[in-house]
């Protein structure tokens, strides 16, 4: 059993309870009572191929041996003395815990980088919750809180698809007129260009379009516009008003705008709010639910499309796993990957060191 | 080791793992611009299979926007497969960048923090050099929101297995700043409601002032402010129940009472002295201890003369007549034993304390007195109700009666012992119901005052309807709109000449303070923005002033002056980066056509605007809606 593979052993140690690493470790690993397991068996690990043999033979002869004996009888006979001992301590976790829940071992970067390439095209069919968004816009008020690219924009299509069929007009509207040139461009595509228009501060593109893209500011004004009796057409038959981004109602300077235009949105008309994941969605149905005549249906998940990895480049050209794990958990709290806390370490020293300092 | 890995090499490694297409976010524009041309200095040209396919990705949309035909990175990016996507380039330039990425000829873009929301394009991997990202002046931490925003541009679906985040290290970087915000929950987002002049217009030109309130209240922030005020409602009710708990008390408004009782009695005190440091026996004796009175102190009797107390002295003193006539002071705790006889004194205000007659009659009675004398019984009130005894001090009680009934109410002990706790809790539930309050009523409080600068400058009438320049000024939604309307009002902008006018709005338009070289501004542009920084500075109270650049004022002005100027000219007449003037005339014309919309009650103001804006749109400007 000499001949253990190098993950054997390190699954072999982790699945050790601390004190038997304790023992394995004194006169070898200088200051181990001051490391916690896992910097222990990486120590220990790192040895030299000779030494670890007889590491390996220490450890076999230990786990036959059973644990240690208790420290001493003295100090319990003491405690007798006194009438009721204190329990200072809980009683110690049964030894063979650790075996129960074994620290995983970290991930390395092969693994890491395995899987890397490109799908093969097939049939696009949408997630479940593309539909239920969808199916929700035929009544109600719907937000969308979902990781970037992972469809959002397949829903506003859709639901565009359907107003149009119903002879609606649909608005979209982006914070930014780059975001709007991009759509536009999307948008013809998809649609036809006699299909959509455009609206900027200054300029009308196919105004009549039963599809408009514009920047928040514009609706905004539009809808002023109508409350002051000067009649738009687009209002009336407007049936669907999507505000891209919209996680820009936090913006310190514009964020009033995407509050005027969902307050001011005519009853008839749909909102579909598209948002980057934010913190209180819910807060936000509830608010438009209880201004809106009809409720609003909040859609909100973290699971992206694409699985997302993180890794960790050193200036040096070595590339490392960021955290323990393969995948980024989320609200799990998080462990950096012990290689990728050396390098950064090693970084950190070197690039604040006296060379550096000015 | 270098402090960051060099933007090459980068691309290198991730080209060797199969990591490309890449974003790679950078702190500034011109990391971005210095790490292309570093591809220059290295020369690692790509396949010239690949570089015939940027080509011809590229050749349609050069020739939908002429204006990067000429473009000094084309070549780079045709050769190296790589290009820089910030703010400081044209609109045209990005869309060309965007198509090239989308179409996956690209191995690597290099894109600043800041245009994270603006980038519509996904990548295999995501590469952050930071933590902190320029925000107003300031370096700021990247909020989790914001890490995952720009996170999330990895991995194109129906592209990629899976995406990748890659942290490389660089001075600007806290690396568990990034694992936390990957990993963590992002921030809730809360309102950023603000009043503007236009929206008071607009709001009462459709609404008569009695909705306005309502409408308010549909707002976000509103319903944020509710939920918080809320909260205080909860914590409200918990104290009006503990209140309550103190249960029924002779009087209505017990708390109120038994504070003014208080205060009363703190405000007369200084007539009774409450002696603090006496034993209840001392206490107990010193209103007997008054002049004339035969004491017996431990060797002999005295006569006390006078009592007293002196500053800084603890206890209550005595003057007694000693045997021989003898004059001494002793404090009142070393009387033995207060003797049931009085003599009469004639008192005086100063030393003997006595006049001379009943001095005599005092040291003669002092000589007869009798060697057994009677001991005058004194009740002593024991310690355990010493406040007690002193709150019921009879004669405070006596003249307190009068105006209060607490000091003979049933309930006095009561009161006596909740009142602080209880007048703590009242205190605080008055503060929650002013803060609830001030939520309710917070936006509409500052509507009112908005609605009263208006009124102040004669766009609403008393009763709050729009005046005949308040119709037109609903149209100005724009920022600074009150110095725009208060500058067409007073006929600032009469016979002005479009270019001029271009430059006016510009400088209100854009509040960018980097500094740089401009073109020189022609004197006409000089005066009039002498005049409107006057206004702005009028103005201050009621609107923050603009920075009204001069400067950047005469960018926008030589771009509609000068008709025969191209576009590659006016770039290289300032440091302005491309991507700047383009967001600078574009706002200007976004300006100059809310200006344009006034051409109802300022038909020649509005002509003017709309001659610059023709004369403006040419060349860039021409390319994109």
């Amino acid at each position: 059993m000499t001949n253990m593979t190098h993950d054997e052993l390190s699954r072999l140690l982790y699945a050790q309870p601390i004190r038997l690493l304790h023992r394995l470790a004194k006169g070898q690993v200088p200051r181990f009572f001051r490391m916690g397991k896992h910097r222990i068996i990486q120590t220990l690990l790192d040895f030299p191929p000779n030494h670890r043999a007889r590491l390996v033979a220490d450890l076999e002869a230990m786990i036959q041996e059973g644990p240690p004996p208790k420290p001493s009888a003295k100090r319990p006979a003491r405690l007798k003395a006194q009438e009721a001992p204190p329990k200072a301590k809980a009683p110690t976790p049964p030894t063979h815990r650790a075996i129960d829940h074994p620290l995983e071992p970290a991930t390395s970067i092969e693994e890491l980088l395995e899987g890397i390439g490109v799908p093969i095209a097939k049939i696009f069919k949408p997630d479940p919750w593309q539909e239920e968004a969808i199916a929700q816009l035929a009544t109600n008020d719907v937000i969308v809180s979902v990781p970037t690219g992972s469809g959002k924009t397949y829903v506003a299509i859709e639901a565009m698809r359907r107003a149009i069929e119903a002879d609606q007009t649909v608005i979209y509207t982006s914070p930014l007129k780059a975001l709007s040139n991009t759509k536009l461009t999307e948008f013809s595509q998809i649609f036809g260009a006699d299909q959509v228009g455009i609206l900027t501060g200054d300029r009308r593109y196919n105004p009549q379009a039963p599809i408009l893209i514009m920047t928040t500011e514009i609706l905004r004004n539009l809808l002023y516009d109508a409350a002051g009796g000067e009649i738009d057409l687009r209002i009336d038959t407007l049936g669907l008003v999507i505000l891209d981004e919209s996680q820009f109602i936090a913006d310190p300077e514009r964020g009033v705008v995407w509050e005027e235009t969902i307050i001011f949105c005519p009853s008839q008309s749909r909102l579909l709010l598209l948002s980057a994941s934010i913190g209180n969605p819910d807060e936000i149905a509830d608010w438009i639910t209880s201004i809106r005549t009809v409720p609003c249906h909040l859609i909100h998940h973290r699971n992206r499309s694409v699985p997302l990895r993180a890794a960790y480049l050193d200036p040096s050209g070595t590339l490392s796993p960021l955290f323990r794990t393969k995948d980024i958990t989320h609200g799990k709290g998080f462990t950096v990957h012990p290689e990728t806390k050396r390098l950064f370490t090693d970084y950190e020293h070197q690039t604040t060191g006296p060379r550096y300092r000015r | 080791m270098p402090p960051a890995i060099h933007p090459v090499d980068l691309i290198q490694v991730l080209r060797n793992k199969q990591l490309t297409p890449a974003i790679v976010f950078f702190t500034s524009r011109r990391a971005c611009d210095e790490a292309i041309d570093s591809f220059e200095h290295r020369h690692v040209p790509i396949p010239p299979k690949r570089m015939a396919a940027i080509k011809k990705v590229l050749e349609p949309i050069i020739k939908e926007y002429p204006s990067i035909a000429h473009h000094p990175f084309i070549p780079i990016v045709e050769q190296y497969g790589v290009a820089a996507h910030h703010a400081g380039h044209l609109p045209s330039w990005k869309i060309a960048i965007e198509e090239l990425m989308r179409k996956g000829c690209l191995d690597a873009v290099f894109a600043t923090t800041t245009l994270a929301a603006g980038v519509d394009f996904p990548a295999r991997t995501v590469v952050i050099t930071q933590s902190s990202v320029r925000k107003a002046k300031d370096f700021m931490e990247l909020t989790v929101s914001e890490i995952q925003q720009l996170a999330g541009r990895g991995g194109r679906r129906g592209k990629d297995f899976v995406g990748f985040v890659v942290i490389t290290p660089s001075p600007y970087i806290d690396i568990g700043h990034i694992a936390k915000g990957l990993t963590g929950n992002p921030e809730p987002i809360d309102s950023q409601f603000v009043t503007s002049y236009p929206m008071v217009l607009n709001l009462l030109k459709a609404h008569t002032i009695d909705h306005i309130q309502p409408i308010l209240e549909k707002s976000f922030a509103q319903f944020q402010l509710n939920q918080r005020s809320n909260t205080f409602e909860t914590k409200l009710d918990g104290i009006d129940q503990e209140l309550t708990n103190y249960g029924q008390r002779e009087c209505a408004d017990w708390i109120t009472q038994w504070q003014s009782f208080e205060l009363a009695k703190r405000r007369r005190s200084h007539r009774f002295v409450k002696i603090p440091h006496e034993t209840a026996e001392v206490n107990a004796r010193l209103s007997f201890l008054t002049p004339g009175r035969v004491v017996a102190l431990s060797r002999e009797k005295a006569i006390v003369l006078r009592q007293y107390r002196s500053r800084g002295q603890a206890h209550a003193m005595l003057t007694v007549l000693r045997s021989r006539g003898r004059i001494v002071e002793y404090p009142a705790g070393s009387v033995t034993e207060v003797v049931d006889q009085v003599i009469d004194l004639v008192e005086i205000k100063s030393f003997p304390w006595c006049n001379a007659a009943s001095l005599d009659h005092a040291i003669q009675m002092l000589e007869e007195l009798p060697t057994r004398v009677r001991p005058l019984p004194i009740r002593v009130v024991e310690d355990s109700s010493e406040e007690d005894s002193a709150e019921e001090n009879s004669v405070l009680t006596e003249t307190l009666n009068d105006e209060f009934p607490c000091p003979a109410c049933p309930s006095r002990h009561a009161c006596r012992k909740d009142h602080a706790p209880a007048l703590r809790l009242r205190q605080e539930g008055h503060r929650l119901t002013k803060t609830i309050h001030t939520l309710r009523t917070e936006l509409w409080h500052r509507f009112q005052q908005h609605i009263e600068v208006l009124q102040k400058f004669g766009y609403l009438t008393p009763n709050c309807q729009l005046t005949s320049d308040g119709e037109w000024a609903r149209h100005i939604r724009i920022n600074h709109s009150l110095l725009i309307t208060e500058l067409i009002r007073m006929e600032a902008f009469d016979g002005i000449e479009p270019a001029l006018l271009t430059g006016v709005l510009a400088s209100i338009a854009i509040d960018d303070d980097r500094p740089g070289s401009y073109p020189r501004r022609s004197s006409g542009l000089g005066s009039v923005l002498k005049q409107v920084r006057t206004v702005a500075h009028s103005l201050e109270a009621y609107e923050d002033p603009p920075l009204l650049r001069s400067d950047i004022a005469a960018v926008a002005e030589v771009w509609v002056a000068d008709q025969n100027l191209p576009w590659s000219k006016l770039i290289r007449m300032t440091s302005m980066a491309e991507g700047d003037i383009y967001r600078l005339l574009a706002r200007t014309l976004e300006y100059l056509s809310q200006v344009y919309s006034l051409k109802a009650t300022h038909p020649s103001l509005a002509e003017v605007a709309v001659n610059a804006m023709d004369l403006m749109r040419r060349d860039v400007l021409e390319e994109l809606p």
